[in-house]
């Protein structure tokens, strides 16, 4: 074994002081075998320099590959939420027209819900019939028909002779008159 | 072996008060503090946190008219202590060893040489893991451009235990790696 082979790294790291450095030069020209170990561990010590590299480069990039997918994530959720949420906003009341069709009686808009323009042209569309079918009066089964003689309503004598009529009166459930008809 | 190092062909004594000599300072020091903070097993945001008190230290220091030697051991030696007081990253390190990501090589390899760099490095990896925690904090600190001297006093080490313990690491290193 070389004596100056516990000095090759200092060598290699210019770490001897000027005499020992001039010591080591003189033995590695003519020792094949220490200018082979010098050779290792230069390589050793610039392949560790670059694998360092190499794992802070893994971890930045990592940190990086990270985020990519939550980001991707967030952008997609945020453009659903945008294409989806006002199409459930517009949608009409399901209740709204068979409780007027059941009733007939014609509810007016709340003004809130005009305050917001799109509601407010979006439930024009929907709601259109509803001012229709209030001013068009639809008999229903709980509506109550009523025939009156002329005779029954006029006092004996008041009624002209050879005229006769009968009154029908439509009743609705809240007990207002929805139509009356003379009919011979 | 000499203790005689390199002085830091800087100018310290006007680093104070000029930005662009700082930041030159910081150009020159930042890749290699980030590497060995990393390589310590602190995550990147934690390095790049400890590099940037490092340099605020720095500042401080310099603006104070303390001692404007060996800036670049003062930095180093700042940025370990910040490292062993974050205790998580701290004990972190022994827990997980060196090694990582494997894919840094060229785009440009062919399989045969991505397999052969590879194994070099997945044995190179191997290898480090049995390093000792001083045996590889003094070859982080050399990788990193640190003489012997100013490694001793990032560590508190005797520049002759410096180099024994850098010729033990690298002749384990050599060993098992046959690179």
């Amino acid at each position: 074994m070389c004596d100056v082979q516990t000095k090759l790294i200092a060598w290699l790291d210019r770490e001897l002081s000027p005499d020992e450095a001039a010591d080591v030069d003189r033995h590695i020209r003519g020792c094949q075998e220490c200018r082979g170990r010098l050779e290792t561990y230069k390589k050793v010590s610039e392949t560790f320099v670059v694998y360092c590299d190499a794992v802070v480069a893994g971890k930045t990039r990592h940190r990086v590959s990270r985020w990519v997918p939550v980001l991707a994530s967030a952008v997609v959720a945020a453009v659903v939420m945008f294409l989806v949420f006002p199409q459930r906003r517009i949608e009409p009341p399901p209740v709204l027209a068979p409780m007027l069709a059941a009733t007939s009686v014609p509810v007016p808009v709340p003004r809130a819900a005009e305050a917001a323009p799109r509601k407010t042209i979006r439930r024009r569309h929907a709601v259109p019939p509803v001012q229709k079918r209030a001013m068009k009066w639809q008999p229903t089964e709980t509506a109550v028909q009523i025939a009156i003689p002329a005779e029954a309503m006029f006092p004996p004598g008041a009624m002209p002779k050879g005229m006769n009529f009968i009154a029908e009166l439509s009743i609705a459930p809240d007990g207002s008159v929805q139509q009356v008809r003379l009919r011979q | 072996m000499s203790d005689d190092s390199v002085p830091l062909a800087l100018p310290l004594l006007r680093l104070a008060s000029g930005s662009s000599e700082v930041t030159t300072l910081y150009r020159e020091l930042r890749k290699p503090l980030l590497r060995y903070l990393v390589c310590l097993g602190l995550s990147s945001d934690e390095a790049q946190d400890v590099v940037q008190d490092a340099f605020l230290s720095l500042q401080r220091h310099l603006a104070s008219d303390a001692t404007q030697e060996n800036i670049r051991g003062w930095l180093f030696r700042v940025a370990h202590n910040q490292a062993r007081n974050r205790q998580t990253s701290y004990h972190r390190r022994f827990s997980e060893p060196l090694d990582g990501e494997m894919d840094f090589l060229a785009d440009d390899a062919t399989p045969e040489q991505r397999v052969l760099e590879k194994e070099k490095f997945r044995r190179l990896a191997a290898a480090i893991r049995l390093l000792t925690e001083s045996e590889r904090e003094c070859l982080l600190l050399r990788a990193g451009g640190l003489r012997y001297r100013e490694i001793g006093e990032v560590l508190g080490m005797a520049v002759s235990t410096v180099g024994d313990t850098v010729e033990r690491a690298i002749k384990k290193l050599a060993e098992k790696c046959n690179v």
